[in-house]
């Protein structure tokens, strides 16, 4: 599955954004910026981040097939995102993550999240969203092995998952209201989103049992009779 | 009519961007002013009808600008005491100021997604990645189809006598069934179309575009005028001092400053003047007619 096709430029972008851009860029904010920049310094560090996982995808070539699996997966994210209070988003990135490898899971929860959002607004948000779904299906397919093998370990990372994305996205609506960051106004953001984080908490829990057996099964067997 | 929508997508995309940015990152009064004016001006000059928003934007700027005051306790002049705790004006000023900047950004914002429709968002990513633009391609061309499968699946299994609506325990179970029927095909036709486009040489050449987006002379005139009049309001802006604490301390009219506003305000504008400079053209081409 390879994303960027030019061995050359993925190369360079994989060692030139690590050890370049995001020090050069934290430097430049320590140093030159004031307060006031910590927004454009994070949006610009989440980009340069979904740029490097983008350019670190290229584990296995096998092409068209997988790549159209992760646009089925990330479809259904995508429409999932339409039901009301429960969304199954992080289940389905989690799902694409512990049966197709770890950069499927990634790629899933990145482009769910760029493409609902036609549909529910573009904006600054959209890299730090894309970049902590990516992420929860990244690490779903790290953990893909103790993952499939207990369902409590699932649930467990269900929760964890919904928790962290909240308090995660909670610092960039402090950073974005008040320049710098506000332990006061940090607390209240957490708190009023508490009962927006116990749902989505639950719902991912849910969705991962229910979808656990059936959405396994139908992977797998795809899997298996396609060799994907 | 060629409305300011239908310039090239990078134009469109490079002119929010610019207008966001600016209005994100500062905290000069003036040009949030202007920001909020004229964004809500141009989202409700695309949006026609629908108050829905706007009154979601005034819920959301009154409670953003009580919050601040509430829990944050800087500034010299104290207006009153509530439940102990200082209520200061600096605090008040700076809540208005940042809930103006949020709502005015959210407006932008608003515009944007109207402005980058998929074909466009598709556009812009597929010379980045030909593989990273067949997923987006193809799960934006999904998300329709599944909604009409979803019809469509669920029809059939009424007419088999297999869907009961009336029990809550059984529709659940229907539509688990429903939900699925739909999987299983999504992925079984998604590999058919995959093996198909292989078949065909999908990925051997450059990836096309449905619309193709030209750059032309128009375009790149609007890209050099926002580019020199964002540069005129960063001017501006660093121009004029603003800061709110410990006392408000605002110095908003060095010549600089004045003429960064003059250029924020017409590059804030430009979406609207363009569209009805065409308006006009387009009038007075049918009445010609």
């Amino acid at each position: 599955m390879t994303v960027i096709p030019n061995q050359t430029v993925r190369k360079v972008l994989r060692y030139l954004i690590p050890f370049v851009a995001i020090p050069a860029l934290v430097l430049l904010g320590a140093t030159v910026f004031d307060e006031q920049r910590y927004l454009i310094l994070s949006l610009g560090v989440a980009v340069l981040a979904i740029l490097l996982f983008i350019a670190g995808i290229e584990k296995k070539n096998i092409g068209s097939r997988r790549m159209v699996i992760v646009a089925v997966m990330t479809a259904l994210a995508v429409v999932g995102r339409f039901i009301p209070v429960f969304k199954p988003i992080t289940a389905l990135c989690v799902m694409t993550g512990l049966y197709l490898g770890a950069e499927a899971g990634f790629l899933c929860g990145a482009m769910s999240v760029l493409i609902s959002n036609i549909y529910f607004g573009q904006g600054p948000w959209t890299p730090f969203q894309m970049l902590g779904f990516g992420l929860i299906g990244l690490f779903a397919g790290y953990l893909s092995r103790p993952l499939l093998q207990s369902r409590v370990l699932l649930a467990l990372y269900g929760v964890i998952a919904g928790i962290a994305y909240s308090f995660i996205m909670d610092i960039w609506t402090v950073l974005w209201y008040s320049g710098g960051f506000d332990a006061h106004l940090y607390l209240a953001a957490i708190v009023s989103a508490l009962p927006y984080t116990a749902l989505y908490a639950v719902s991912n829990v849910g969705y991962l049992l229910l979808l656990r057996k059936p959405m396994g099964e139908k992977l797998g067997r795809i899997k298996l009779k396609y060799g994907v | 009519m060629r409305e300011f929508h239908d310039y090239n997508p990078v134009a469109v995309a490079l002119y929010y961007l610019g207008v966001t940015g600016i209005t994100m990152f500062t905290m000069n009064p003036v040009i949030l002013g202007i920001s909020l004016f004229a964004s809500v001006l141009n989202y409700t000059l695309y949006a026609k009808g629908g108050i829905k928003p706007h009154l979601f934007s005034a819920v959301l700027f009154c409670v953003l600008a009580l919050l601040n005051p509430l829990l944050n306790h800087n500034g010299a002049t104290v207006l009153f005491y509530l439940n102990d705790r200082p209520i200061t004006a600096e605090a008040t000023v700076y809540g208005v100021c940042a809930a103006g900047m949020v709502t005015a950004s959210l407006y932008w914002l608003r515009s944007f997604s109207k402005a980058m429709t998929s074909d466009k968002l598709l556009y812009l990513f597929g010379r980045l990645s030909p593989k990273l633009s067949l997923i987006l391609s193809m799960s934006i061309r999904y998300v329709e189809l599944l909604r009409v499968r979803w019809r469509k699946i669920q029809q059939t299994q009424k007419a088999l006598g297999l869907y009961d609506d009336g029990n809550l325990i059984d529709a659940l179970r229907g539509r688990a069934r429903v939900l699925s029927i739909l999987i299983t095909w999504a992925l079984e036709n998604g590999i058919i179309t995959a093996e198909s486009m292989d078949a065909r040489g999908y990925g051997s050449g450059r990836r096309t575009s449905f619309a193709m987006y030209k750059i032309r002379v128009s375009d790149g005139i609007l890209m050099l005028l926002c580019a020199v009049l964002a540069a005129g309001a960063i001017i501006g802006v660093h121009a004029a001092e603003v800061s709110y604490y410990p006392t408000i301390h605002l110095q908003l009219t060095a010549p600089w400053s004045i003429a960064g506003y003059i250029g924020f305000a017409v590059l804030a504008g430009l979406p609207v003047m363009i569209n009805t400079k065409e308006a006009i053209r387009w009038h007075y081409l049918i009445s010609a007619g």
